[in-house]
């Protein structure tokens, strides 16, 4: 080796130290995130369900349990679940079905449609539906005006509000379920179906006992999801004024949450909750992954749709679409309506909410601070979730099995916990949210949205060759500067589709903005327009017109990711 | 540069994927690992690189102690049997990466992009990307991406395995003149034998993470040093037998074929072993009636199938009991000799090797 090559090598050891150092440093940080902002707060808020200051005990629960009111409150939630997950999965099944197997005209157009509530936070449709349904709402007075009834119907009685949430629910989230769904079915190699085909088995029977049984485990992950966001979804059931639901007694609860210690084991309730189902998931179906083998000539197993299924198909996917736009449509109107009085429709039409939005300080400040915060928590998520991916794909340290789950927990860890935690664990720190929540609502959007972000690298890290950073190493890269030139450049794609998502759920993110900003300076969009929603006189129309614009840039960011993940965008929502 | 490899094991958990290696390849030599899938010659080829870390041992580049430096050290360069060439980036980019790592200056890029270009002649394909390439000039960027660091050594991973067969034969001559102009140490690995012997300085024969045999292809053909080299390394009847008489280095062996004797033997044996007689299929001729026949041993065997190749016939023999025997002849006279005929085929003493009995060694008949 000749002298100038060995200076050269002393170099490039250098900075393969410092690089190395960095990139290792970084995976450190993350670590140290995750513990902080994760399981410590769920740690804080366990302890102090079961410890009082005379040490361990068992009161909060007794307590809690003794409480007609808020035992009520956990049997609706758990019923919400239950009743939004079967109604989700019934129109599905079909859905997903239409999907995979039929070929017809407009198929794109009416499968994009079916994905759009996934942009309405189902609490801004509570704001539409309310309009219509209410005593002197379009659909009473539509009613009375063709004689049907004689006196208004009270569609939001306190009896009916357990529905009005579960149906907003439904509509907010069978495209998680559908998109599941649909993935599993996808991924059913359609030559299994033809070789009982060619045995001469029925239809019902294929779908019965070969389709299903292997698309079973999507169909799961799905409910999974599903139940778990519906049984802990705060702002529906808030704005609907169903006061009698889990997520808003312990919304009630986070300002006094040190005097009550109720709160605490309410919270824990949800956890154990959470962790139960998540548990029984991975034991019924954790061993049962079935292999697809290699595949050989892959047939589409997509037909073409006859004269007859092509009505049927029609008028499935056309009156869920209908069905599903209701609420959006609803606060599209209410955003534009002037004067509108005891009529079906508005009489007068206005733009000029909108124009406040930017005019008021409160919806301006709302849309300016959710952008900044989404940036910044995208930012972070980006970051981790690369580094994260990079880390467990490759094996690069001891258990990174068990730092894969740590990651993933926030798909199964409900908003509310998690905001209960930073305020009870960060309360009178220079975190303390009522003081500052800027932090702590940056770090909340990014580590409830981490698993989209490392789902979305891993897949992509996990399709590309590991022998192309074998190749750089050689070369005297640094597996940081492979990481930059190499790997990064190839993902692209997967971490764009992925920022893309996290940044709009961090726009519209309900329980942490709720629970964390507590002053008007710092309200998030989703604050803003909950609290424009609570104000007399215009409020509720400056509300939907914000929301309006919500649902515009979150329609943007997952469009624009569908386009760039294709059909992998369903394995995103899995448990 | 030499390079020595000094009592290497490489274990996963409790399974040796490489045992006991020692092996010193010589300054500026083509050095073939050959052998059967999983007998550790990439698994070595790895640890070279510094991709894999002995689990004991010393890897020596020119006496000095590597084996703990990481791949980046080494100053290797290395052809992976994917290519591994980086989808994103041009020809010229992948060419680039390595001497851009190196911060050499943008004139000495110029002229060794110009070189290994030249070498692989790719001129006119450095814009392109891997994805327009076809599998042959995908192989040459990989090469010319290796030879542009001007590596201390040269590694190849079955560099050839995807390329179809008459690709496979282009290459083999542009690698062996590459590494002709070039004269880098290169370590090359295959299961192909007919790539070791054609183009190989040496050739290492691994088998079961054990080095079996080194030498050249000429060594490794005539003078195999166990019943598994002679099967492995071209065609060979290895025929079971017990030795009658010993002496002087000659022996006597009975086999189902018969009694042999010949004078090469590896290894010493005496009256009573069991030992392995190898005789090449080439080496045994076959009685046409023309002149002149090999006849020092002869043999009455009944035929079993004829395969015809053109420049050569496969005759695969039988004796009474049922063991098979085989010949091939190259350029053999016109004749009618049809399967269940009655055959006479001969042998010379000099073309025998005694070899220690090995169980596990198949026949390679």
């Amino acid at each position: 080796m000749t002298t100038e090559e060995a200076t050269v090598d002393q170099e490039s050891s250098l900075n393969r130290l410092i690089s190395n150092t960095v990139g290792y440093g970084t995976i450190a940080a993350t670590i140290a995130i995750l513990f902080f902002f994760l399981v410590l707060p769920v740690a804080v808020i366990i302890s102090k369900a079961f410890y009082s200051e005379d040490g361990l005990t068992f009161e909060y629960f007794r307590l809690l349990f003794a409480n007609d009111l808020q035992t009520s409150s956990i049997w609706n939630s758990i019923l919400i679940g239950i009743a939004t997950t079967v109604i989700c999965m019934l129109l599905s099944i079909p859905l997903s079905m239409i999907n995979t197997k039929w070929e017809f005209p407009g198929k794109a157009l009416l499968s994009g449609l079916l994905l759009v509530p996934m942009v309405m936070p189902p609490f801004v449709g509570a704001i539409g539906i309310q309009r219509f349904f209410a005593r002197r709402g379009s659909i009473n007075i539509f009613l009375i005006e063709n004689g049907w009834i004689d006196a208004p119907i009270d569609w939001l009685a306190e009896g009916n509000k357990f529905w009005a949430v579960v149906l907003l629910e439904v509509l907010h989230l069978y495209p998680i379920m559908y998109l599941n769904l649909s993935a599993a079915l996808a991924n059913v190699d359609p030559s299994l179906e033809e070789a009982a085909e060619v045995m001469g088995v029925p239809r019902w029977r294929r779908y019965l006992q070969i389709v299903w049984p292997l698309a079973a485990p999507g169909l799961f992950a799905g409910s999974i999801i599903v139940f778990i966001w519906a049984l802990t979804d705060l702002g529906t059931p808030l704005l609907v004024g169903f006061h009698d639901s889990m997520p808003v007694r312990i919304f009630n609860m986070v300002t006094d949450a040190n005097e009550n210690p109720v709160g605490f084991a309410l919270v824990f309730v949800v956890i154990l909750l959470t962790v139960c189902i998540f548990l029984s998931s991975k034991l019924m179906f954790g061993r049962t992954k079935y292999d697809m083998m290699a595949k050989g000539h892959v047939t589409s197993g997509v037909q073409k749709a006859g004269p007859f299924r092509l009505i049927m198909i029609y008028s499935v996917l056309v009156g869920t679409v209908a069905i599903a736009l209701v609420p959006h449509i609803s606060v599209f109107i209410t955003s534009i309506s002037d004067q509108w009085f005891l009529t079906v429709l508005p009489e007068a039409y206005t733009t000029k909410y909108y124009e406040l939005i930017f005019e008021t300080d409160l919806p301006f400040t709302g849309i300016k601070n959710s952008l900044l915060l989404s940036l910044g928590s995208t930012g972070l998520d980006l970051i981790l979730g690369l580094l994260v991916a990079y880390v467990v794909t490759r094996k690069l340290v001891p258990l990174s099995g068990f730092l894969d789950g740590l990651v993933m927990i926030p798909l199964a860890l409900p908003g509310i916990v998690l905001a209960f935690g930073y305020v009870v664990t960060y309360t009178d720190t220079f975190l303390d949210p009522l003081h500052n929540p800027v932090p702590l609502l940056i770090i909340a959007y990014a580590i409830r949205r981490l698993p989209f972000m490392v789902r979305s690298a891993s897949a992509g890290l996990q399709q590309t060759s590991y022998s192309l950073e074998e190749a750089s190493a050689c070369f005297g890269a640094s597996r940081f500067y492979t990481l930059r030139k190499i790997v990064m450049p190839l993902v692209a794609a997967n971490l764009i589709a992925g920022g893309l998502l996290c940044f709009a759920y961090a726009m519209l993110d309900v329980s942490d903005s709720l629970i964390l900003a507590m002053k008007d300076q710092f309200y998030p969009l989703t604050k803003a327009i909950y609290a424009l929603f609570l104000e007399q006189g215009s409020g509720e129309f400056v509300a939907s017109a914000l929301g309006m614009i919500g649902m515009l840039i979150l329609t943007a960011c997952i469009v624009g990711s569908s386009l760039i993940l294709g059909k992998k965008m369903g394995e995103l929502f899995r448990s | 540069m030499e390079v020595t490899l000094d009592k290497i094991d490489k274990r996963y958990g409790k399974t040796y994927a490489v045992k006991q290696l020692d092996l010193k390849i010589e300054k500026g030599a083509l050095h073939f690992f050959l052998g059967p899938s999983g007998c550790g010659k990439t698994t070595t080829l790895r640890m070279l690189a510094g991709l894999e870390k002995p689990s004991s041992g010393r890897i020596l580049f020119n006496g000095k102690d590597v084996t703990s430096s990481p791949a980046a050290d080494r100053g290797i360069g290395m052809v992976f049997q994917n290519y591994a060439l980086w989808p994103h980036m041009t020809v010229q980019k992948n060419i680039e990466y390595g001497l851009k790592l190196r911060k050499l200056s943008q004139e000495e890029i110029r002229k060794r992009m110009d070189e290994v270009v030249g070498i692989t002649q790719l001129d006119g394909y450095t814009e392109r990307l891997p994805g327009q390439l076809s599998g042959g000039q995908q192989q040459r960027v990989a090469l010319a991406r290796a030879l542009a660091i001007r590596p201390n050594v040269l590694l190849l991973d079955e560099p050839l395995s995807n390329l179809d067969a008459r690709l496979r034969l282009d290459m083999r001559d542009n690698i062996s003149r590459i590494h002709k102009q070039t004269g880098i140490t290169t370590i090359y690995v295959t299961h192909d034998q007919k790539e070791a012997l054609s183009m190989g300085t040496a050739v290492s024969v691994m088998k079961q993470g054990h080095m079996i045999q080194t030498g050249s292809p000429r060594t490794l053909y005539h003078h195999p040093n166990s019943s598994f080299i002679a099967s492995f390394i071209g065609e060979t009847n290895l025929l079971s037998g017990k030795v009658t008489q010993a002496s002087g280095g000659t022996y006597s062996v009975s086999t189902a074929f018969g009694e042999f004797r010949t004078a090469r033997a590896v290894g010493a044996h005496k009256v009573g072993d069991k030992v392995h007689l190898s005789i090449r299929h080439e080496a045994v001729d076959v009685d046409f009636g023309r002149a002149p026949f090999n006849s020092e041993f002869t043999l009455k065997l009944r035929l079993e199938h004829l395969t015809y190749l053109g420049e050569s016939e496969q005759f695969k023999l039988k004796n009474d009991s049922g063991d098979f025997f085989k010949s091939t002849v190259f350029h053999t006279p016109e004749h009618n000799i049809s399967d269940g005929d009655e055959i006479t085929c001969g042998v010379s003493a000099e073309d025998i090797v005694v070899l220690p009995f090995q169980e596990d060694t198949d026949s390679g008949t």
